[in-house]
């Protein structure tokens, strides 16, 4: 990093610059039924310059890729290239971030662990959760990452952050005289706790026996639907993206502050965009500009409050304090219990091939691999089913769970009551 | 558009990577790759010149007749033997693995030597050129209705070098592609957004193109402000191109990509020479199948690119292979290795894949129905190889009552329901082809590469809603 600064200062035309890198090392293993088939370690850095230089009233940038390959004639080469590409660009003038340092780690228990011995004890967890008769994780991939990150600019930002972390890809299946079935696990975490995998892994193996198990509705029927965590994770981006400063300013938003998402009486939405939340991977303490983050509620009750996003759409859109590019999502807990939600009949998905969320078409749906059918005290699997329903009525109705969890980026109610969903 | 200086300027330290890992391992291979993309972006308020999907890095393949190694990183200059001991330290295993590893047959490395180049006009154009064109696009979308909130253009040129070595094998290739895109954003009582997009290897011709669409997307934007919600149902369904190769690509392309026939999880192994689709359909993968955006000459384990039939007559006939799955299942890869970049794993992952046209006319089918749809533009899709469940979304529909497509548009319109199903139920295939080469593929969530698919149009037999 040292270098390319040195060689941005020396450079003529610039305005300005910034410098982004992840200096990336895994110890990757790749399971084929319980037997290891690969084997991959990585050292890796990704490293982005951006130039920018003011002229004609306006300030151009362009951003190219640094690779470890490169001598520094390459490097100065790529930096008359950019520049003279970013006189060709017209933008409104903007402020980079300000000068400010930083050094932080997320907090993990993973670098205590020699990457083949974690890599191992995961194994073990995973495999441990295989216990089923017809059960069996088909195959299982695990991705163990330490990334150094760091962002320097030309106003004296030089931030750094080191984040631990592993990814779990499992396909837990069960097989029986007359099928196999298979789910998908996505399972990620900072802290290794083996239990916790183990339950993980029991649960969705679990379920794929209950897919053998599982029929299609005999006929359409209009019923409540709950989502889970990693779809509600999908609906809610999608709301927080309308109050993204870049989407304002490309004019691609559908609300505004003050309109009301939520016309019904079912529990209102408060959304917070943050920097951190505990135990998610995608907590930062700064964002690709070297901006320091603050958290911001995007909808309050249901009402569109602040917009959030890059320190260059904030200053565009003339927000006097911009958020910096949030990535993790804090959705409030509601009013709905696990007593109420068996008041009447209602489908769980616990598996859907992918929630589609289109606000411009008001239309919510998707297909759902499986899900649980609860009516009374009967719960019955269905697969081969979807579902739809128009978003602002879904919105209007929802009713969100009182406790929460945090699962990826997202923290928030552990299920989200859609009413009236027409199920097919 | 010459091979990368770079990469060419490291094949002796490749081969001596080769020859010292060659110590410890039977079999060693390394990938050098050296791609270069630029984005040039304008919209009615801002430009953008970016780098976008480049990588420029190795990965070295090991292995000895139980598990592959493979170490991924950015230079592989210096000491050979010092960085050698480097890799064996970082992919060691923990003990109680090693009694765990899978045991394979030797990984043939049949002899051969040559460098492959496919030209481009990218060095036609600079920066200004392309710039200017991105402008040109949004100001033609923005000027053309008062109703337009914002018009994009966007065109991508892609170049690919990649290096590949082992002890008996040297090969080089040189390849581009281009796409350029015109996107609308239109509020007419309703937000909507509509979109061209084009692939060549010409700059040229996606730059004509995309000028060419700009009336054809805004028509298309007023009347997708006017789409409503399909009703959910089964209907008879005529397909465009790129929702017949949505089709190819989720509902049984993933299915025979043939890591998964390893991992049993793909129905499709146990359909090998049986009927998987109406006796009116073939299919075909394959980098050396057609000319898109995934016409490699050889893949990322250093395999030949090939056209591989998947469904013949309604039968399927053959799956798609990376080098490791081959070598697990005793079958000769496909050249259907790729890896998302430098530093991912090689899997088996679909290149440009496609039915083949039939003989009917497209006319002849919109006439053949009474009521439904024709679905057009691919949104997204979602495979499920073990269970042969899909689902797909496409942009709009068109109704289609008494053999005549009407002025009703519907949006979206998600197909989902039973691969055999579906296929079983092609019972018209139009004498059109085209094969669209702008689509990125994921693998279950992750792993992305370039893929082109298409066809001709299918009447189909499938639940909309």
């Amino acid at each position: 990093m040292s270098d390319i600064k040195s060689i941005l200062e020396k450079s003529e035309g610039l305005s300005g610059y910034r410098v982004t890198e992840s200096a990336t090392k895994s110890y990757e293993l790749f399971f084929v039924h319980k037997k290891l088939e690969t084997v991959r370690s990585t050292d890796t850095v990704a490293s982005d310059v951006t130039v920018y230089v003011e002229h004609d009233g306006s300030v151009g940038d362009a951003t190219f890729h640094l690779y470890r390959s490169m001598t520094d004639e390459d490097i100065a080469a790529k930096i008359r290239e950019a520049t003279a590409r970013a006189r060709l660009v017209f933008n409104k003038p903007y402020e980079l971030a300000p000068e400010g340092t930083l050094e932080a780690k997320l907090p993990t228990d993973l670098d205590k662990f020699a990457p083949e011995e974690l890599g191992r004890m995961i194994a073990d967890a995973v495999f441990t959760a295989d216990t089923i008769p017809g059960g069996s994780i088909n195959a299982l991939e695990i991705f163990i990452y330490k990334t150094d990150s760091r962002v320097i600019n030309s106003r004296g930002v030089d931030k750094k952050q080191t984040v631990n972390r592993v990814m779990i890809e499992a396909i837990p299946t069960f097989t029986d005289e007359k099928q196999s079935v298979e789910l998908y696990e996505d399972y990620r975490f900072t802290k290794f706790e083996p239990e916790k995998i183990t339950a993980e892994i029991s649960a969705k193996l679990k379920q794929a026996a209950d897919r053998v198990k599982a029929e299609k509705l005999p006929e359409g029927r209009t019923i409540n639907v709950v989502l889970l965590p990693e779809e509600i994770e999908s609906l809610i981006w999608e709301l927080a993206w309308d109050c993204n400063y870049q989407t304002i300013y490309s004019h691609a938003n559908l609300h505004t502050a003050g309109d009301d998402l939520q016309h019904g009486d079912g529990d209102k939405l408060t959304i917070t965009m943050k920097s951190v939340v505990e135990g998610s991977e995608r907590a930062s303490f700064f964002d690709d500009d070297g901006a320091t983050l603050k958290d911001t509620t995007v909808i309050k009750d249901g009402i569109v409050a602040e917009s959030f996003g890059s320190i260059r759409f904030g200053q565009y859109l003339g927000v006097e304090d911009p958020s910096g590019a949030l990535g993790c999502i804090r959705v409030e807990p509601g009013t709905l219990t696990d007593a109420k939600l068996q008041s009447e009949p209602y489908i769980e998905c616990v598996s859907m091939s992918g929630i589609q969320v289109d606000p411009y078409n008001d239309y919510i749906g998707g297909e759902i691999r499986l899900a649980y059918l609860h009516d009374g005290n009967k719960v019955v699997p269905l697969t081969g089913i979807s579902m739809s329903a128009k978003l602002s009525e879904v919105l209007g109705s929802l009713e969100l769970h009182e406790k929460t969890e945090v699962r990826g980026a997202y923290d928030g109610p552990v299920k989200l009551l859609m009413k009236n969903v027409t199920v097919l | 558009m010459p091979f990368s200086k770079y990469l060419d300027s490291m094949r002796g330290d490749c081969r001596s990577l080769v020859e010292e890992l060659g110590k410890s391992f039977d079999y060693v291979s390394i990938l050098g790759t050296d791609v270069r993309s630029t984005a040039y972006r304008a919209d009615k308020n801002m430009s953008v010149i970016r780098d976008s999907e480049g990588e420029c890095g190795f990965v070295i393949k090991m292995h000895s007749g139980r598990s592959f190694y493979e170490y991924s990183c950015g230079d592989i200059r210096g000491d050979k033997k010092e960085f050698a001991n480097k890799i064996l330290e970082s992919i060691k295993l923990s003990g109680p693995l090693t009694g765990r590893q899978i045991e394979t047959a030797e990984v043939s490395d049949v002899p051969m030597k040559k460098d492959f180049v496919r030209e481009t006009d990218f060095a036609d154009f600079s920066d200004e050129t392309l710039l200017d064109f991105c402008k040109e696009v949004s100001k033609a979308l923005c000027e053309k209705d008062e109703k337009v909130l914002n018009g994009i253009g966007i065109v991508s040129p892609y170049s690919v070098s990649k290096l590949f070595i082992t002890k008996n094998r040297e090969l080089s290739q040189c390849y581009g592609w281009a796409n350029a895109y015109a996107l609308v954003i239109y509020n007419d009582g309703k937000m909507v957004e509509a979109r061209h997009t084009e692939g060549s290897d010409s700059l040229a011709e996606v730059m004509e193109k995309t000028r060419a669409s700009i009336d054809e997307v805004i028509d298309l934007a007023r009347h997708l402000v006017k789409a409503t919600p399909i009703k959910p149902g089964v209907y008879d369904v005529i397909t465009d191109s790129s929702i017949t190769g949505l089709i190819a690509h989720e509902a049984f392309g993933h299915g025979v990509e043939m890591d998964q026939f390893v991992k049993d999880r793909a129905l499709a192994k146990y359909f090998v020479g049986k009927y998987v689709a109406s006796p009116i359909t073939n299919m075909h993968d394959g980098a050396a199948a057609t000319h898109s955006v995934a016409s490699y000459f050889f893949d990322d384990d250093g395999v030949l690119a090939h056209d591989t039939q998947i469904i013949k007559d309604g039968v399927l006939v053959a799956g798609l292979s990376d080098l490791a799955s081959a070598t697990q299942l005793g079958t000769v890869p496909t050249g259907n290795g790729r890896r998302d970049n430098f530093s991912r794993k090689a899997y088996s992952r679909m290149t440009n894949t496609f039915f083949s046209p039939g003989t009917d006319k497209l006319e002849d089918m919109i006439a053949s129905i009474k009521h439904g749809y024709m679905l057009f533009e691919t949104n997204n899709g979602m495979e499920d190889p073990k269970n042969w469940q899909i689902q797909c979304t496409a942009e709009y529909g068109i109704e289609i009552v008494d053999g005549k497509l009407t002025e009703n548009y519907v949006s979206p319109v998600v197909m989902s329901g039973s691969v055999p199903e579906l296929l079983k139920s092609i019972s018209m295939i139009s004498d059109k082809f085209e094969v669209i080469g702008a689509g990125h593929c994921g693998k279950g969530y992750k792993e992305w590469v370039r893929v082109s698919d298409g066809g001709p149009n299918l009447k189909v037999r499938v639940k909309l809603g």
